[in-house]
């Protein structure tokens, strides 16, 4: 079933990327430019990237500019077609997420969407959070990519990815960049009106998805409120809802998923945000996924990932797979000779 | 710092000896470490700007200066450059210069100059014969016992170099040179002792070169003192080098001495020794008789193949192949293969990656239908192995066994496999699969490929997900290069169309990129249907060709110089090809400028211009 991925809104907005002649023949240069970076200049940065180099301070800031003016003009409930392949946390395993590339298909030929969680804990954020925001802008309407608990200037100042922009651009303008970026990216996506996408989970304020569409996600990600409990709740055994051990957000049952499906006409949430053994794991009588696409979560848990591929007619595939060989440090025994020569 | 050459070039050869290197020499005793290093390099080529080598003495107070170096990157290119103007000395200048120099270096109260003397004294007894030799032999003897053990390892590093300097090695008890062995071998250091292992090889490989033999079992008892040391850092360093020492130690029987202490090391405590023997198995059993390899080796190489650490197992499989040329047809079937079928199914995927990557090795002994015979049932398993990478290893290696299996045995047993890689859950095996097919094409030609993939393929992407159908486009534009006019009029054509009204974008924006590729080759057909010729002639040159001849036609429209590049673009293109080009791929590639999507549109865009470029200067002729 094909449906129209143009985001009406983008139509209103950016008159200029679909301006085509009155008699219906479309212009032959790529005047689809949804931005002022040319199509030319982004495919060396992805380039460049992919090879795990960093863009310059420059580059960075006319990356984030452009991401803004895509971004404003999504949804918090941002549509998505299928097929599309969905993903749980990333936490600057840039190497891995490269492994997770070659094992879902390449962007732009395999659809992605991203459930947040981009930076802190690995070494790689900042390459991690620059190539997806290069997708983002180069073709955005093949990859999603929505907010985790960690796209916020606290946590990031906590966890690594403030002090990795610091030792990597010797100044915080980066940091400034991408966090202020952060506050834009949308909360939830919905695959076909079937999926319902999120970092964290559900909301006590929160009973249908129109009430997400009102909320104003403009902001660095709350203490409390609606918000802060998409990014950062829990599924739970126990019914009803709990206090989270987290802090922030809340445990919700079986009972509250059930109904959230049923008044949303729903056949499944997918989240991320917590760690998995197997990389995904369902709860909740499979009405909740939980997907986890960071494997050796910290160089050390080793744990497996897992993606979940939805094709054309709503069917649901998961792939495992396991760091990539080149997960930043190195796995082998201790050398021998060098040291003592 | 890097413009002292230009400096002194101004100042002439008087004012640089005068003024430049005693100013130079001040400098030593102040600067960062990194100007430190870059003067110390740059003195090395001071020698012309000081007037040649009779004036190069000049030079040698401030290198002096940096060999007491706190910092050893500065004290070795202070050394490497001292060993340059020592090499431009005459022996006369060597004795009034050099040697004072060593000799001060040598005795000086601080480790880090000592340190330093160890590396000129190579470069001082290449220019000295007989008594002054001696001397600075006996003067280094006093290194090799230094009471800093830094000092006694640069000794030991050095050790060797000066060993090749010496025409004649005198090993005699009581010699210097056996004085300073003895006390390196025996020293209560590990890092010096290790160190030994290479004086060892310089003192055996030079007494070779020189045909004496009589210090031969002296040195085999000192040799397997090292293979017994209680450090497993000496023990490595000495398996690392085993087949090097053994060779060095001429004779056979002698050789034979060293099996015991082989074997011993091949099962040593240490999985870093255990690695490090593994890789010496073939180079050492070279040395040795066959009756030898089979009574003592092979039992422990079994027992190698199930060593509890994967990096001994890995280094084994790495090495293992080189077994059967030793063996022989025979005893490779009897002793080596059960442990190669064992390995390839090693739980470490290292292990198995590295026998396929030898098997060619074992297939030239025992031959291609015995090696498929007992391998193959292994090859199918691995073929499904859980690990990607794993399965990736053996596509990479499908086309190499195609090769020496023929066509119709590789359709019976390995046939099935490849079309199943193609529908993998895994993109880079995909991925891989189709660049198989495209290879596999290349061997077994043209026809083996319409019969036995495309109509599979095709049927295939009849599928209704999305993802095989993908893949089948992938499968077939990777085929369309190396494909006959017949296979892509009557298949590819009509498969590329029907999938142009795809309800997936990304299925329609590959089209797009697919209809280019289709044009490409369809360039390349020849007027006068030469249909051989275009199947034979592989993509990537022809399209090359096509453009270098649309460049030369643009910017010198007037002169005949088209005629004369390759000769495909030279012929007329077939009217097929025109006819498909102008009224199937462009109409169609227009029609998808207006999609509903914005990349299948610039896509599309993309493929019509580049077609374009290519076609125009063909079409009009």
């Amino acid at each position: 079933m094909e449906v129209d991925q143009e985001d009406p809104l983008s139509q209103v907005k950016h008159p200029a990327s679909t301006s085509r002649s009155g008699d219906g023949i479309p212009e032959i240069k790529p005047a689809e430019n949804l931005h002022s970076i040319g199509i030319g200049i982004l495919e060396t940065w992805i380039e460049r990237l992919l090879k795990c180099e960093i863009l310059s301070e420059s580059q960075v800031m006319r990356l984030c500019d452009t991401a803004r003016e895509i971004l404003v003009n999504e949804s918090n409930v941002q549509p998505v077609s299928s097929p599309v392949t969905i993903c749980g946390d990333i936490h600057g395993q840039f190497h891995d997420l490269l492994e997770l590339f070659r094992i879902g298909g390449p962007c732009p030929d395999t659809n992605y969407l991203f459930m947040g969680d981009y930076v802190d804990r690995g070494y790689f954020s900042v390459e991690t959070i620059s190539l997806l925001l290069a997708y983002k802008v180069r073709y955005p309407h093949r990859i999603t990519i929505l907010r985790g608990n960690h796209e916020s200037r606290q946590i990031t100042q906590v966890y690594g990815f403030y002090d990795e922009c610091l030792r990597k651009y010797g100044n915080t303008k980066v940091w400034t960049a991408f966090t202020d970026l952060f506050d834009y990216l949308p909360l939830t996506a919905l695959v076909e009106n079937r999926i319902f996408c999120l970092h964290g989970g559900l909301s006590p304020s929160i009973e249908t998805l129109d009430q997400i569409v009102q909320l104003d996600r403009f902001q660095e990600a709350p203490h409390e409120g609606p918000v802060c409990d998409l990014l950062w709740s829990d599924p739970d055994e126990r019914s009803a809802w709990g206090v989270s051990p987290r802090g922030a957000g809340f445990t919700f049952g079986f009972d509250i998923s059930s109904q959230f499906n049923h008044a949303n006409s729903l056949s499944l949430i997918a989240r991320a945000h917590q760690l998995i053994m197997e990389g995904y794991q369902f709860t909740h009588e499979e009405r909740v996924v939980t997907i986890f696409s960071a494997p050796n979560y910290c160089y050390r848990c080793g744990n497996q990932a897992a993606i979940m591929e939805v094709d054309e007619n709503m069917n649901t595939t998961f792939l495992q797979f396991d760091p990539s060989p080149r997960s930043g440090q190195s796995n082998f025994s201790r050398r021998t000779p060098d040291y003592f020569l | 710092m890097r413009r002292l050459s230009t400096i002194s070039l101004a100042l002439g050869k008087e004012r640089t000896r005068t003024e430049l290197v005693p100013f130079l020499e001040e400098v030593t005793q102040e600067d960062e470490d990194e100007v430190l290093t870059v003067l110390a390099e740059e003195l090395g080529g001071f020698i012309p700007y000081v007037g040649g080598p009779d004036n190069a003495h000049v030079l040698i107070p401030a290198l002096e200066a940096l060999s007491g170096a706190e910092e050893p990157v500065v004290r070795d290119k202070a050394v490497e450059s001292l060993n340059l103007i020592c090499q431009a000395f005459s022996t006369s200048q060597v004795k009034e210069y050099f040697l004072p120099l060593i000799t001060r270096l040598s005795s000086t109260d601080w480790f880090t100059s000592r340190v330093s003397a160890t590396g000129l004294y190579a470069a001082a007894i290449s220019k000295l014969e007989g008594t002054e030799r001696n001397d600075l032999l006996v003067l280094y003897k006093d290194l090799t016992q230094d009471e800093a053990p830094m000092v006694r390892r640069a000794a030991a590093t050095s050790l060797p170099k000066i060993i090749g300097e010496l025409p004649e090695l005198d090993f005699d008890e009581n010699s210097t040179l056996h004085t300073m062995f003895i006390s390196q071998i025996t020293d209560d250091q590990d890092s010096v002792r290790l160190l030994s292992v290479d004086v060892l090889i310089a003192i055996a490989e030079s007494l070779k070169k020189q045909s004496i033999t009589k210090y031969n079992s002296e040195l085999i008892g000192l040799t397997l003192d090292l293979f017994n040391d209680k450090s497993w850092r000496v023990r490595y360093m000495a398996a690392d080098r085993y087949e090097r020492l053994a060779r060095s130690l001429d004779g056979s029987e002698l050789r034979e001495k060293f099996i015991p202490s082989f074997v011993k090391l091949m099962k040593d405590s240490e999985a870093e020794v255990r690695t490090a023997i593994s890789k010496q198995i073939p180079g050492f059993c070279s040395l040795i008789p066959l009756a030898a390899i089979i009574s003592e080796i092979i039992p422990n190489v079994e027992l190698l193949a199930e060593d509890s650490s994967q990096h001994v197992r890995a280094a084994l499989a790495s090495e293992i192949s080189r077994l059967a040329p030793l063996l022989e047809k025979e005893k490779t079937t009897q002793y080596l293969l059960p442990t190669f079928l064992q390995m390839l199914k090693d739980e470490f995927p290292d292990v198995r990656l590295n026998i396929i990557s030898k098997l060619k090795i074992v297939n030239d002994v025992i031959g291609i239908e015995l090696l498929s015979k007992s391998l193959l049932p292994a090859i199918s398993e691995l073929a499904k192995d859980k690990q990607w990478r794993v399965r990736l290893a053996i596509i990479e290696y499908i086309p190499l066994l195609a090769e020496q299996l023929g066509v119709s045995f590789f359709d019976k047993e390995l046939g099935p496999l490849c079309m199943t890689w193609l529908w993998d859950s895994v993109f880079s095996i995909r991925e891989a699969a189709t660049l198989n097919l495209r290879k596999l094409t290349e061997v077994f030609g043209v026809d083996w490929a319409k019969d036995e993939i495309i109509q599979n393929v095709i049927a295939v992407a009849e599928n209704s997900n999305y993802l095989y159908r993908l893949t089948a486009l992938f499968a077939i534009t990777t085929l369309i290069p190396v494909m006959d006019q017949a296979a892509i009029t009557d298949s590819i054509l009509p498969f590329i169309i029907n999938l142009t009204d795809d309800a997936i974008p990304n299925i329609r924006f590959n089209i797009a990129k697919s209809f280019k590729v289709l044009a490409e080759t369809c360039l390349t057909w020849t007027d006068g249907g030469d249909e051989q010729d275009s199947a034979t002639t592989t993509g990537p040159a022809s399209p090359a060709a096509a453009k270098t001849d649309s460049a030369s036609s643009t910017t010198e429209p007037s002169t005949g110089t088209s005629e004369s590049t390759a000769a495909t673009a030279n012929k007329p293109v077939s009217p097929l090809a025109k006819q498909i080009i102008t009224e199937t791929i462009i109409p169609r590639l227009e029609k998808l400028t207006g999609d509903s999507d914005v990349d299948v549109r610039y896509f599309a865009n993309k493929s019509l211009e580049e077609i374009d470029v290519l076609a125009k200067p063909l079409l009009e002729k």
